[in-house]
């Protein structure tokens, strides 16, 4: 597991730090900023970075951390580490806050929220070339008005940014029509989840009544801008039976949709609380997700299996599944030893658990 | 005969050659930038605004807007790079010998309680942010503390020192009011 925190120490007072770490010295336009901070040693586990007469310490190894983008409070113990450098799967909590609450959710909602739109900037600002950051929550659309200037203002500064904002889509309202008509959101990917083309399945699942009906009035919506589309699908035991449905729906009334995740449960947060309840076992009954991808691939949407481990699916249907892990909570097991699919399969989640997992688990040479 | 002759500039009029190896050829015999001292052409960058947020005259009309800046850099300093960020004039003409652009089309002035006016005030926080002279909530209201940030970036610009959200702060920004 990759570390997203960093024990830390020398930042003792004064404002939040938000600082790019550099090994050697960089003349680009973020060290233009002032915030980089330069590698003096590297102590044992400890790095040394300083600015000015400002030392900070931070536990890890320079050549992984060069050009992070950590945010460390004063007198904190550990920074936060807003963009890894070297990661595909950057991504920025906008909120925990959340007005669902999905029975398989990984990040269960808190009531409390921090405000951190300014360290986001400067995140964002920082970040390498070409970067693809990931806006999640909570549901991030509850900070609408903040999160559409984060996204139009990082445009203006950073136009090769791209952006893959998860969002359960209950937010949007006509007069943002006009806003997401901005060139800025050609560089969004919208992902949203629709469990079930049954209205009662659906809200059942993201445990709110008329969320269904809200989704619905938001494609509606989003087909009058040039919004790019993402559906995310959860099978589930409580939605899989209605999955070729699903798919049969979204062909015919979401035909602008780019793409369509079918994903595995992550076993966490309410995931492992419902586990039992809710996994479905893809790997003893492939039938029904065999059908939605035979149904969406033949009327021309692309769907893919994310979080499918590559040994659970049929060799027929492997190549649609997408190494989608996080590198910061994927591993692989002992039985992964000596795979010949390894290579190309995204494994498995940190919090997997053989016994209470996937029951048929395919051998490759 | 006339086929093959027309096959090739038929080919390149469709986009199938390649272009790239031409382009690189063009771009370096170009001069560094031709536009430094075009004044039309600088004013033709300045974003088209269909709103105008710096209409409350009572602010500007203050006698002196350098007082913000010593009184506030007690509650801010800490909040700027230690290196002061340099501002770019000098790429470019400074904006303030230009003459002013009558705008083509008329500006309307954007109440301050108004979700358009609180959407760009919100833009402008996150630039100041990011261009380090800003470090407060992103809320869209242009308090003490976001007129210290503007007329600390209006002065280091070049701008008129006003602590509002001029034309010209937008357009230094990159932020169209519209």
């Amino acid at each position: 597991m990759i570390a997203l925190r960093l024990a830390a120490k020398g930042h003792l007072e004064g404002e939040t730090l938000v600082a790019r770490l550099v090994t050697t010295h960089k003349d680009d336009r973020v060290s233009f900023l002032g915030r980089d901070y330069q590698l003096t040693s590297q102590e044992g586990a400890w790095a040394y970075y300083s600015r000015d007469d400002h030392a900070i310490a931070l536990r890890g190894k320079a050549e992984d951390l060069d050009g992070d983008v950590i945010m460390l409070p004063p007198n904190a113990s550990s920074a936060h580490r807003l963009i890894r450098a070297n990661s595909q799967h950057n991504s920025l909590l906008i909120t925990e806050q959340c007005d669902q609450l999905c029975v398989m959710c990984s990040q269960p909602p808190k009531t409390k929220h921090t405000d951190m739109f300014a360290a986001f900037m400067l995140a964002c600002v920082m970040a390498p070339q070409d970067a693809v950051i990931g806006i999640t929550g909570g549901e991030p659309m509850l900070y609408k008005e903040q999160l559409f200037a984060l996204l139009l203002q990082v445009h203006a500064e950073r136009p090769d940014l791209t952006f893959h904002v998860l969002t359960n889509a209950q937010h949007f309202e006509p007069e943002d029509v006009e806003t997401l008509k901005s060139p800025a959101f050609n560089n969004v990917l919208w992902a949203i989840p629709v469990f079930a083309a049954a209205p009662e399945v659906h809200d059942r699942i993201v445990g709110k009544a008329g969320a269904f009906e809200q989704l619905l009035k938001t494609f509606d919506l989003l087909s009058h801008t040039f919004a790019q589309i993402e559906i995310r699908t959860v099978v589930m035991q409580s939605n899989q039976a209605h999955l070729a449905a699903l798919a049969d729906f979204l062909t015919t009334y979401i035909p602008f949709a780019s793409q369509w995740s079918i994903m595995q449960m992550e076993k966490i947060g309410y995931g492992r609380m419902n586990w039992r309840k809710e996994f479905f076992d893809t790997s003893t009954d492939f039938a029904m997700t065999a059908r939605a991808l035979c149904i969406a691939h033949g009327r021309g949407l692309d769907a893919r299996l994310f979080n499918f481990p590559l040994c659970t699916v049929p060799s027929a249907y492997q190549r649609y599944a997408v190494a989608s892990i996080s590198d910061w909570k994927c591993k692989f097991e002992d039985f992964c030893e000596g795979c010949g699919l390894r290579d190309q399969c995204g494994g498995f989640f940190e919090w997997y658990d053989v016994e209470s997992g996937f029951e048929t688990i395919g051998y490759y040479e | 005969m006339n086929k093959r002759r027309y096959l090739i500039p038929t080919l390149a009029a469709a986009g199938f050659l390649p272009t790239s190896s031409a382009d690189a050829a063009i771009a370096g015999s170009l001069p560094s930038n031709p536009f430094d001292n075009d004044s039309d052409f600088n004013q033709r960058l300045d974003l088209e605004h269909k709103y105008t947020l710096a209409g409350h005259r009572s602010h500007s009309s203050h006698s002196s807007h350098r007082s913000h800046r010593s009184s506030s850099s007690g509650g801010y300093t800490t909040t700027r790079p230690a290196a002061p960020v340099q501002p770019r004039s000098n790429s470019t003409s400074p904006r303030t010998v230009l003459p002013s652009l009558p705008n083509a089309r008329s500006v309307a002035p954007l109440p301050g309680n108004s979700e358009k006016f609180k959407q760009i005030a919100m833009r402008v926080q996150l630039a100041l942010i990011s261009y380090g002279y800003y470090n407060g909530a992103v809320d869209g209201v242009i308090g003490k503390q976001s007129k210290a940030a503007l007329s600390r970036f209006q002065s280091d610009y070049g701008l008129k020192v006003t602590g509002t959200i001029t034309p010209e702060v937008l357009n230094a920004l990159g932020i169209a009011a519209q």
